[in-house]
């Protein structure tokens, strides 16, 4: 991670042809150009300012991150560095996960069910105990809707439907649904496609959400609304996930093969349902995961025993 | 000795289940079929990428199914359930729009349950009431722990799994 950082900055600096970092290169100079012309000033640009040796190309990354803005730029340079070069602070992740849950919310309440609410939030807790990312706190929710889907935003927020919710048969499958949203935050997969739209195009872009506590410096960086989880992530994030999922739900003392089972669940429903159709354009097919995730399992799990806990299983109304 | 007679008297009752559980299922890669629920039982045959077979009982890991003549225990992990070939694949399109992301036309309501989609999702307003009720239901590590211990789980040690094999590697995800 941290070379290809420096790869990134190095071919920005000096446009020297690395190929992966050249198409990000071009397109961030065009970007930042077309920003800063808004503003009629001639200052360059953090990507333009000329390398130093390569040895000291770490410390130029960093400075293109944290240096002020130069006087009278409309855009926060710093969160422009940000959003390319540095990684976020568990307080910023946390600020975007906020902001994307506070919107996804909007969209759709919660179940007014403490009793599920908590027990939700305890079983997340302990399997999100397993991850080993202690510096953020975690959220766990489910939402009021038909639909099947789960979803996670940086900075520890996770949400299962209640749909979902209620196709699950015990607290090992719930576990591994968490798990599998668990991993998302933990592997910082929803960060890696901010900074990559970032790039691409949402820099600058200003959207009217003036709810209370809302955050505009977020909301600006995350696109419209709760967008972001509808545009879903690389299939090979979901596959990962799930990869990593079933380990947590182990890790935590549960049978591996809840996640599976929930898969199972969703290969045998009816492809034309409407619950699911968020659900396939955001993720790959159930067949596929259970096959991707079969290569990785193999005989892995042959001496894993687990808990299902069914009886322990809050059945919702 | 008397070791096996309880596998096999498991095996009796999951027969004896079969036949009320007969599910369709399709093979997603090649596996072998085992007498009994373990790699270390005696291979029964093997069933091929593609083929479809019922689904008679599940147990753990593992599927007791049968595919032609042969009936034995297969990894969960190698079948999916349903009749709708190996998936998204391209091969077997049996299950059409779930697989076909850009026809939205194809997307034909079946179900009288709505669900949700992106134009909800782009639309929708930071709702601060709601996350803070999030926020009410919220737990600490302690009572999470104590939560775990009172069903008796406990922390396992679970090496992860490996990625797949470096053909993909240009992807950005891989390299984190």
């Amino acid at each position: 991670m941290k070379i290809k950082l420096m790869v990134l900055a190095l071919s920005l600096a000096s446009f020297s042809g690395v190929s992966a970092g050249l198409d990000l290169g071009k397109l961030l100079e065009e970007r930042v150009k077309q920003e800063l012309n808004k503003d009629k000033q001639s200052q360059p640009a953090p990507a333009q300012q000329p390398a130093q040796t390569p040895s000291q190309a770490p410390a130029t990354a960093q400075g293109a991150a944290a240096s002020p803005p130069p006087a009278k730029q409309k855009i926060d340079a710093r969160q422009l560095g940000f959003a390319l070069f540095g990684d976020y602070t568990p307080e910023e992740e946390t600020r975007i996960g906020k902001q994307i849950s506070g919107n996804l919310l909007g969209a759709v309440p919660l179940v007014r069910d403490d009793k599920l609410q908590r027990y939700v939030n305890l079983v997340g807790n302990w399997v999100a105990l397993q991850s080993g990312r202690k510096d953020i706190g975690w959220h766990f929710g489910v939402l009021d809707t038909e639909d099947i889907n789960a979803f996670a935003a940086p900075g520890g927020y996770v949400f299962v439907t209640k749909g979902l919710y209620r196709r699950l048969n015990n607290e090992a499958e719930l576990a591994g649904v968490l798990g599998h949203e668990i991993a998302h935050v933990s592997q910082k997969h929803h960060l890696k496609v901010l900074k990559q739209s970032s790039l691409i195009g949402a820099l600058g872009q200003v959207a009217s959400s003036k709810a209370k506590d809302s955050d505009q410096a977020v909301q600006n960086l995350i696109g419209n609304g709760a967008e972001i989880m509808a545009r879903g992530l690389d299939k090979n994030a979901e596959f990962e996930a799930d990869r990593i999922g079933v380990v947590y739900a182990a890790r935590a003392g549960y049978t591996p093969w809840g996640l599976p089972e929930v898969l199972q669940d969703m290969a045998g429903l009816p492809a034309k349902d409407n619950r699911t159709s968020l659900l396939y354009k955001t993720h790959p097919h159930p067949a596929d995961r259970l096959a991707a995730l079969g290569e990785a399992v193999d005989g892995r799990f042959d001496a894993v025993r687990g808990k299902e806990l069914a009886d322990r299983f809050y059945r919702i109304r | 000795m008397k070791k096996f007679l309880i596998p096999s008297a498991a095996l009796a009752l999951c027969i004896a289940a079969a036949a009320a559980w007969a599910a369709p299922g399709t093979v997603l890669r090649n596996d072998k079929l085992y007498s009994e629920p373990s790699a270390t039982a005696r291979v029964a045959g093997s069933a091929a990428k593609g083929a479809s077979v019922d689904i008679l009982a599940k147990q753990g890991g593992w599927l007791r199914v049968s595919s032609g003549k042969t009936t034995g225990w297969i990894r969960l992990l190698s079948v999916r359930a349903g009749a709708g070939g190996i998936g998204g694949a391209g091969l077997g399109d049996v299950v059409g729009a779930a697989t076909t992301r850009s026809d939205p036309s194809r997307v034909v309501a079946v179900a009288g349950l709505r669900g949700l989609n992106d134009e909800e999702l782009k639309q929708a307003r930071f709702n601060g009431d709601e996350l803070a009720r999030l926020d009410g239901w919220a737990v600490t590590t302690a009572q999470a722990r104590s939560f775990a211990g009172q069903s008796g789980l406990a922390a396992v040690n679970v090496p992860g799994l490996p990625g797949p094999k470096p053909q993909q590697a240009s992807s950005p995800w891989e390299n984190n």
